[in-house]
């Protein structure tokens, strides 16, 4: 009988002490929906559904966490093995499921309230990242480092961000030039990256002026505007596929192209990872390091702050 | 002049004209007659090259198949019985296209000649008034006259009409028939048709060929073919009797 | 002596072409001195005459826009209106059906297929890239022409009625959701579902250019040498063989040029839609159903209207360019009702 109240009071006893402990190892986090998600304990299995997600989670060293992945991620290359599901328009909430994630990280504009509520039915935890410019690439960091009880790696990869901006920034001097973006070859119709994308915020970073600050996000615009607008620098993210000239050349090469500042000088520069300049992921800071490079010379190289 | 043997059309398995044979020589006018369905609107689209058929037909013994569109058309002219347009032409560029045959290849050039012939089919048909008209705009008569017109300007040597008095009008009806009774008077041409009032084609036919579901019944001089013996067989009925009661009310 | 004259009066008098062609070289300037950057006039002029006389032209942003970008532009855009309106006119003369176009019938999704998979499979011809794109496009075009008659065909062989268009309409979205397939799988290699869909002539050069005018004298020398054969088939096919046509080679020649014409339009700027469906349809209104003044007249009217919509398409948001199908679709949709139920009226 005795032995009875004991074991129940030592049952009770450790019920107690526990208690404070669950309360203090569930993580709170709001996402960039603005909604609020709590999880009892770091998350073990996650499927990042875009590509910055999954270069985040790698870059806090939480790679071993990642069960799937949406169709278009591909970096870092030693995460292509894992299962990949569809994302966007094509998500499909059966091929979530079957992988047993405890959190799925997602953009909120490509997914239906009813697809995210079937998520959160068959408890999985919906986290909504959705950064549209660096201040929200820092937050998304931070976000993900709390959900994965990594915040201290997160913080550094954010300041490693951080510094190395400053570091360009403190080497610039602002002399007006302009930068004009080439997202799509002449063939494909010009498109730009305007106000509002990482490349206009890359090219403030770097000193420069984005030729098309007057346009909103990517838009199709008019050659002649190219030529009229003479940007000093071009920057194009047209892949090389092997076949016909190379993006540089060909640019270089256009019909009425010739007397513009950037051609006549030869300041036509192809990032070598169109990705790294448009997701919104810790790479932002190699797209910047390129950019530097590219417009004030090799003798002036920065490195990487880390 | 125009000669067909053995000619057969099939529709699938079914054959809609079953081997006829015919002839027709300069002057005459070969009426075809029989009731619906007895296949007279199928043997002149197959004289007029329109479907595919067996047998031959010849144009003083040459096969009408290995000629050119246009040779034929300067031969024969046919007016077919569904005449719809679809766009405003005027009446008179309708009937310039019966001079399309003479006007392509080596004999373009004959301008004078092609309005000349374009002018005298306004004229028998009665159409000079009508020749800016849009053929829209006409009833069905005067689109009849118009594809009649056009036959006419087209100077084919056999014409071949299917129901040439569709839509017209009684005064019209007589019009047409003496216009093509006396167009017929000219050497060197024949006429092939069908019509639908047995009075009609006794009235101007010079022979006959009656047909009844794709066979031939009887053909040869009008008066032989157009028999109460056959056409009562081929129609049923006792035609000469309703036709006299019809007549016997205007007495 | 007016009735005599009258069958002469069949073609267009010198005049009236004068006239015509006055009309589109002002349309032409008025393009080239229009855009979204503003340049003088005479800057304009200058640059324009000089290059038209080989003198040496001062190097300056007006040569560089105006000779390089524009002008070339300008000249396709007026030789794709002209030819997709050929083509629509030629079209419902051989149909008999006012309602048949390349974009109504599927000819030009037909050849949009073709330039897709050209360019994703990397199919060329020696000496030419684009050449093999351009085959393939006119192929594609022809074979959907052929599907799409034979379909309509055997279910109404008067072609007349609207089921072609319906045909035409379902094979149209059919073909673009296979456009769309081959443009998610190979990206990198075709050229935007966009620009297939609605249409672009960013970026044209001088090159397409004579491609489009070769194009076009060939093609439409064929088209308006069969304007009496075409006069025929509209007024009835039937009919058209008692007068003489040679009903199967003129169709046959005719869908083949119509096929080459459009699978050149299309790998050159993408589908164009409304162009070939409505300009025909204005100038019929204005000069008659006779193919001698109607093709010419349909020609100037395409022209004349792609290139405003064009510059429409060009400068409405500058910077920010539009798709030309955006404008023409809009224009066109807006214009298909008035003349339809205009016509209905008049009937």
């Amino acid at each position: 009988m005795s032995k009875k109240i004991v074991s129940l009071f030592l049952a009770a006893l450790m019920l107690i002490g526990c208690l404070p402990a669950l309360a203090d190892e569930a993580i709170t986090v709001t996402d960039m929906h603005g909604r609020e998600i709590t999880l009892t304990e770091p998350a073990t299995r996650i499927v990042a559904m875009q590509p910055s997600d999954c270069e985040i989670l790698c870059a806090i060293g939480c790679e071993d966490a990642l069960v799937g992945i949406g169709q278009y991620c591909d970096y870092p290359a030693s995460i292509t093995s894992l299962p990949v599901v569809h994302s966007g328009a094509e998500t499909n909430v059966e091929e979530i499921l079957a992988l047993q994630p405890q959190v799925v990280l997602m953009n909120d504009m490509t997914q239906s309230e009813e697809q995210v509520k079937q998520l959160e039915e068959n408890g999985v935890k919906v986290v909504v990242s959705s950064a549209t410019d660096i201040e929200g690439v820092y937050y998304a960091i931070r976000m993900i480092g709390a959900l994965m009880d990594k915040s201290e790696e997160a913080e550094s990869v954010v300041a490693d961000m951080q510094d190395t901006f400053a570091d360009i920034q403190s080497k610039v001097t602002d002399e007006g030039k302009t930068v004009y973006f080439e997202v799509s070859p002449l063939q494909y119709g010009l498109w730009t990256a305007g106000k509002g994308t990482f490349m206009d915020e890359l090219a403030t970073i770097c000193g420069l002026k984005n030729a098309f600050d007057d346009v909103n996000g990517w838009a199709e615009v008019s050659e002649e505007q190219v030529i009229a607008r003479d940007p000093d620098y071009i920057v194009t993210i047209t892949m090389y596929f092997g076949e016909g000239p190379l993006p540089v050349d060909e640019i270089l090469g256009r019909e009425g192209w010739q007397d513009m500042k950037a051609v006549k000088n030869a300041q036509v520069f192809n990032a070598s990872d169109s990705n790294a300049l448009s997701r919104p992921g810790p790479r932002l800071k190699d797209a910047a390091v390129e950019l530097y490079n590219f417009i004030y010379g090799a003798e002036e190289e920065v490195e990487p702050a880390a | 002049m125009l000669q067909g043997d053995h000619i057969t059309v099939r529709y699938g398995r079914q054959a809609v004209v079953n081997d006829i044979s015919f002839r027709l020589e300069e002057g005459q006018w070969l009426m075809l007659a029989g009731p619906n369905g007895a296949g007279k609107s199928t043997l002149i689209e197959a004289i007029a090259q329109g479907v595919p058929y067996e047998g031959t037909i010849r144009w003083q013994g040459e096969d009408l198949r290995v000629m050119k569109p246009n040779q034929l058309a300067r031969r024969i002219g046919v007016l077919s019985q569904r005449n719809a347009v679809g766009y405003a032409y005027t009446v008179e560029e309708v009937v310039g296209l019966g001079r399309y045959a003479y006007s392509s290849g080596f004999l373009s050039g004959r301008r004078g000649e092609d309005r000349d012939h374009v002018e005298q089919a306004l004229e028998m048909t009665g159409l000079t008034g009508l020749r800016r008209a849009s053929m829209l705009t006409l009833s069905g008569g005067e689109m009849q006259r118009a594809f009649l017109a056009q036959v006419f300007a087209q100077d084919p040597q056999v014409l071949i009409l299917d129901e040439p008095a569709n839509h017209l009008d009684l005064n019209y009806q007589q019009q047409i028939f003496s216009l093509i009774r006396d167009w017929l008077k000219q050497p060197g041409r024949a006429v092939l048709s069908v019509v639908h009032d047995l009075s009609l084609a006794r009235r101007y036919g010079t022979h006959a060929l009656l047909l009844d579901r794709g066979q031939c019944v009887a053909s040869g001089a009008i008066g032989d073919v157009m028999t109460p013996e056959h056409l009562n067989g081929v129609y049923g009925m006792d035609v000469a009797a309703w036709l006299r009661e019809l007549l016997s009310q205007w007495e | 002596m007016n009735d005599t004259r009258s069958l002469r009066q069949e073609r267009f008098a010198p005049v009236t072409y004068a006239l015509l062609t006055a009309a589109l070289l002002a349309t032409m300037a008025l393009c080239v001195c229009v855009g979204s950057v503003p340049i003088s006039l005479s800057d304009t002029v200058t640059a324009v005459w000089r290059a038209l006389w080989g003198l040496p032209i001062p190097q300056n942003i007006a040569k560089n826009i105006i000779l390089n970008v524009r002008l070339p532009r300008v000249l396709c855009v007026a030789l794709s209106g002209a030819s997709l309106s050929l083509c629509g006119a030629a079209m419902q003369g051989l149909l008999r059906n006012p309602l048949a176009d390349g974009s109504t019938i599927g000819v030009s999704s037909g050849a949009a297929l073709g330039a897709v998979i050209a360019m994703a499979a990397g199919f060329t011809l020696p000496g030419s890239s684009y050449g093999g794109v351009m085959i393939s496009a006119m192929a594609f075009a022809f074979g959907a022409l052929v599907l799409i008659l034979s379909l309509a065909y055997a279910l109404d062989r008067s072609l007349a009625t609207n089921s072609i268009i319906l045909i035409g309409v379902i094979f149209t979205m059919f073909i673009s959701s296979i456009i769309s397939l081959v443009v998610t799988f190979a990206s990198e290699h075709t050229r935007s579902l966009n620009f297939w869909t609605l249409g672009s002539f960013s970026g044209v050069n001088y090159h397409q250019v004579k491609l489009l005018a070769l194009a076009l004298v060939a093609c439409g020398g064929v088209v308006l040498r069969y304007s009496r054969e075409l006069n025929a088939f509209a007024v009835g096919e039937d009919n058209a063989r008692h007068v003489g046509v040679n009903v199967k080679r003129v169709k046959l020649v005719t869908l083949i040029t119509i096929s080459v014409l459009i699978g050149v339009c299309v790998s050159i700027s993408g589908t164009v839609s409304f162009v070939g469906l409505v300009m025909p349809h204005i100038a019929r209104m204005l000069v008659g159903p006779n193919h001698r003044r109607l093709l010419p007249a349909s020609m100037f009217a395409g022209a004349i209207f792609l290139l405003l919509a064009d510059l429409t398409a060009r400068t409405l948001f500058s910077p920010i360019e539009l798709s030309i199908g955006v404008v023409t679709s809009l224009v066109g949709a807006v214009a298909f009702v008035i003349i339809f139920s205009r016509t209905r009226k008049a009937r």
